[in-house]
């Protein structure tokens, strides 16, 4: 949980930031002031997370990264100068991270996750991370949850993207517009006129870890019947992920035509499993998966950096639990999984 | 055209078909603001070789939350030019051309459209938006219209004959309130807040006739004995001073705060109160004494929070307006004759006058009284603005780019970017299917017609150029009468004016005739007929003859006072831009378009009228 402090915003910092408190209030904003976040895998997605959550104005932004810019990488990390390509991601990403809002403290860290404790990621708020193995996800989620911190993860490939959340045990306010039709003055025109107010209610959402929601079963019949109605996002999420486990790597553009092949057969091998209906997971879902599309990585970094702002400010519902992006429908959507 | 560089550069990520369509594209993005930013980084990392931005406005610190292209020491600098040399770090082998300029200009002509593969909108107000609308028609370019507003967004193609243009539905009235109800019995802090603006006008800026701020004694509800009484009282006592010009009033007074205050907050609420109709069934209001104001004796009360958030005591206030008022009158006295000052949220006195003039006007009426904080946003029009909305907006629009440059164009559909998910959990709803034109659309039609409603014997030609301004957005109308060819309103400057002030009945012109209305600029032509209504007080567009549209209705003609042609609205925004929201749209038949709910909203990008 953020604290929170009662030191007054600045009028530097309500000027920078008016247009938002204007949406959520002077109190998120102060809570934003006293969050700690880190990111970890500062690729196109990563960046993205980061520009999102340092123009919030949290207090601290640490970005984690051991692995190097790439000539990929062009194609949607900002962050990064063009020219730094063999250079460490997160520390070539610090000048013009830094520049995005002065207000906001900014730290690089180089070494891999598997080479940092779990006191490490505890020591934040809330993080996120991108880029990351499944097992690597799993054990930095259940290091934040024993010290009830929140965690995020996501990832983009090509156009596809994904979100999971675990906020553990979470208390946000919620505000409710209602009408009232309301009798006004005898020169009105309109003999009644609809006022609009809204209240603040507290609620509570409870989450599970990650491993919950990636080992869902698909023979059990509530989750059958929502392959009815259902979108492919979440199996093309697993077919991606057992890809980098499979080749300890992403998709890679150089090799589009022979790790597409790959994917397809991937696809078969699932749905003959779980015996999906034929043609559930459409080929056009797994062709354009290569690199990091800077739509794409805006749009789910978006949805992430929302996410962040939802889950420190504790204000508006957030999404429970897994949220994906479907670039050939182009629907954005929420479903809950491993409850 | 295809450049020596291949900004496109790592083969494999897109496929050939898309590599090669990014490689030959040239577009022009619309607005350098929150959604402009985002999507400027967007294209030029994808490696769109050859960009276009345009913006007319400067950076603001209020901007730095979301347009991340500009930092604090790029405040006041040009929003387009700064935004290409932020962009141009992230990609150099892109060619960028800034714009610091209106889009509405000669210089973008038709032309000049015509030489996009995609033209983006990153707007914030409807006449930027209806002009490229008309402008991306005439070119036959397809056009990505994109708008936030808080949490919600939106984008949307607009491809001529495909889809439905911008104009295709007539767009809700902007928010107007009757002229009694600001000047004689305000109930709500919004109608102080109109009138402190008017007042500002009126002692300070453009003195408009319809901003009127002393007691309506045209006002229906007090007809009858009211008015005399009122007249024969109080109305000659205090000089009958509704009859002169607030302006030179206050200029005889020398800007004196506390005469200035007696009159508008004293007199002439006495003066309204001695239209005792009016009071019949209201709470009347109090007038105030400027020795004697509440609040002068107790301190301050604890507040926390920001400054701006706390609200000033009446006595407060009365210091603030007087402060505000000789400020904004020694800036005034500074400027040359004839010029005045422009109301703008952002500077200090102008803020503070409005939000002292209208919480003193609010308790003496018995309204509520707001902090300034509250005021900025109400009087300013300020749509709340977040990055995180604007870069999923921009994102999508993108991929929407993408998909039109590979030949995807009829899978564009809109998609609407809900503040919460809805009822199948979707955050992001796309429309199943392109909403196809509305044939009697009177831009987009292959022959637009559109008929105007007004009262030929009153009606003057004068009053008719700016029905087709302010009516059909057009910027430069030319108008021939049909089948006579005679020229009656031409854009060119003093060609026509001597048919200003005649009637269209003296021109010729009765129920059913036709005028041929063109704009040069907007290379538009619609079919005008006109139609006769007596009881027409100015003039009403009726774009569909099955199904007139909702027009703007005046402020003035509805309570009786001297008519006013065109629309006398109230012109209280900054700008203006709209966002469809998307209701439920999951239940409804693939056929039928989705229930849309249009709200008035303003984002984040200006473009605007120079």
């Amino acid at each position: 949980m953020v604290e929170t402090n009662d030191i007054e915003l600045s009028a530097a910092e309500a000027e920078q930031y008016d247009r938002q408190i204007r949406l959520w209030g002077l109190e998120s904003q102060k809570r934003l002031r006293a969050a700690k976040v880190l990111i970890i895998g500062i690729a196109g997605l990563g960046a993205e997370i980061a520009k999102n959550v340092i123009l919030s104005g949290v207090k601290s932004v640490c970005l984690l990264d051991n692995e190097k810019l790439k000539e990929v990488d062009r194609y949607s990390q900002f962050l990064a100068p063009p020219d730094k390509i063999g250079e460490n991601r997160a520390e070539v990403s610090l000048t013009r991270a830094k520049a995005l809002n002065p207000m906001v403290d900014i730290t690089a860290e180089t070494k891999s996750v598997d080479n940092l404790p779990d006191s490490f990621f505890t020591e934040f708020d809330i993080v996120c991370a991108t880029g990351l193995k499944q097992e690597q996800l799993e054990r930095i989620n259940n290091a934040c949850r024993d010290s009830n911190k929140k965690f995020l993860c996501g990832d983009v490939w090509g156009m596809f993207g994904y979100m999971f959340a675990d906020l553990v045990d979470h208390e946000y306010s919620e505000e409710i517009v209602q009408h009232k039709a309301q009798k006004r003055g005898p020169d009105d025109t309109e003999k009644t006129a609809v006022e609009t107010f809204s209240i603040t209610v507290k609620r509570r959402a409870i989450y599970v870890p990650l491993q919950n929601a990636l080992s869902v079963d698909w023979m059990k019949p509530e989750m059958r019947s929502r392959l009815r109605r259902g979108d492919p996002s979440y199996f093309v999420m697993k077919i991606l992920m057992r890809f980098k486990d499979e080749y300890n790597r992403d998709p890679d553009a150089a090799k589009r035509k022979e790790d597409t092949a790959i994917l397809l057969r991937m696809r078969d091998e699932l749905v003959k499993e779980l015996s999906l209906p034929a043609g559930f997971i459409v080929d056009a879902l797994l062709q354009d998966v290569f690199g990091t599309m800077a739509g794409a990585a805006a749009v789910i970094g978006g949805v992430i950096g929302q996410e962040v702002v939802k889950a420190v400010s504790q204000r508006e519902p957030p999404h429970n639990n897994m949220f994906f992006f479907n670039p050939v429908k182009c629907v954005g959507f929420v479903e809950l999984y491993g409850q | 055209m295809m450049l020596n560089k291949m900004p496109a550069r790592a083969a494999g990520v897109f496929d050939e078909k898309m590599t090669e369509a990014i490689a030959n594209s040239r577009v022009l993005v619309v607005g350098a603001g929150g959604i402009g930013c985002e999507i400027l980084k967007n294209l030029v990392l994808t490696g769109f070789p050859s960009i276009h931005i345009i913006d007319l406005d400067t950076i603001d610190v209020s901007n730095l939350n979301r347009q991340f292209l500009f930092h604090k020491e790029h405040v006041g600098y040009s929003k387009s030019q700064v935004a290409r040399i932020s962009a141009l770090s992230f990609n150099p082998d892109v060619e960028i051309l800034a714009f610091h300029d209106s889009i509405i200009s000669t210089d973008y002509g038709v032309s000049y459209f015509k030489q996009f593969k995609v033209v983006l909108n990153a707007l914030d107000n409807r006449v930027a938006r209806n002009h490229v609308n008309r402008m991306c028609l005439a070119a036959n370019v397809p056009l990505i219209e994109t708008g936030t507003a808080g949490y919600a967004g939106q984008v949307e193609l607009i491809q001529k004959g495909l889809t439905q243009c911008y104009e295709c539905q007539p767009k809700a009235p902007q928010k107007t309130f009757p002229g009694c109800t600001i000047r004689n019995t305000p109930s709500e802090p919004i109608h102080c807040i109109v009138w402190a603006k008017h007042l500002f006008n009126q002692l300070f800026g453009e003195e408009d006739p319809d901003q009127d701020v002393s007691p309506d004694t045209a006002d229906p509800e007090a007809a009858g004995e009211a008015g005399a009484s009122a007249l024969s009282s109080e109305g000659t006592t205090s000089g009958n001073v509704e009859r002169k010009s607030t302006r030179a009033w206050a200029a005889e007074t020398n800007y004196d705060p506390e005469k200035l205050f007696t009159k508008l907050f004293g007199d002439d609420i006495r003066y309204l109160l001695s239209m005792e109709n009016l009071w019949k069934k209201r709470k009347p209001p109090t007038p105030l004494e400027w020795n004697n104001l509440p609040g002068k004796d107790s301190p301050p009360e604890q507040h926390t929070g920001l400054p701006d958030q706390r609200v000033w005591s009446i006595y407060e206030c009365a210091q603030v307006f007087s402060t505000s008022c000789t400020s904004l009158q020694k800036d005034l006295r500074g400027r040359t004759e004839g010029d005045h000052l422009v109301w703008d949220k952002d500077e200090k006195h102008a803020m503070d006058f409005v939000t002292a003039c209208a919480n003193i006007r609010a308790h003496i009426f018995n309204i509520p009284v707001k902090s300034r904080f509250e005021i900025k946003s109400m009087a300013g029009n300020i749509i709340p603005a977040i990055a995180t909305a604007n870069a999923i907006v921009a994102g999508l629009a993108v991929l929407r780019a993408q998909a039109i440059l590979r030949g995807d164009i009829n899978s564009c559909t809109s998609v609407y970017l809900r503040p919460k998910v809805n009822h199948r959990g979707q955050l992001f709803v796309p429309e199943k299917t392109l909403t196809p034109p509305n044939p009697k659309c009177y831009v987009c039609a292959p022959k637009p017609e559109v008929a105007v409603a007004c009262n030929l014997k009153q009606l003057t030609l004068k009053d008719l150029n700016a029905a087709f301004k302010d009516g059909l957005n057009m910027q430069a109308p030319d108008a021939t009468i049909e089948g006579k060819g005679i020229v009656v309103l031409s854009s060119e400057p003093g060609e026509t004016d001597h048919n200003n002030d005649k009637t269209l009945n003296e021109i010729g012109l009765s129920d059913g005739s036709a005028l041929l209305v063109d704009d040069f600029l907007q290379n538009y032509e619609v079919r005008v007929r006109l139609q006769q209504e007596d009881e027409e007080k100015m003039w009403r567009i009726v774009p569909d003859a099955d199904k007139p549209m909702p027009a703007p209705r005046p402020a003035n003609g509805a309570n009786g006072s001297e008519p006013k042609p065109g629309p006398s609205t109230s012109r209280d925004h900054d700008s203006d831009s709209d966002l469809e929201i998307i209701d439920e749209d999951d239940d409804e038949p693939a056929v039928k378009p989705p229930k849309r709910r249009r709200t008035e909203m303003n984002s984040d990008e200006v473009v605007e009228l120079c």
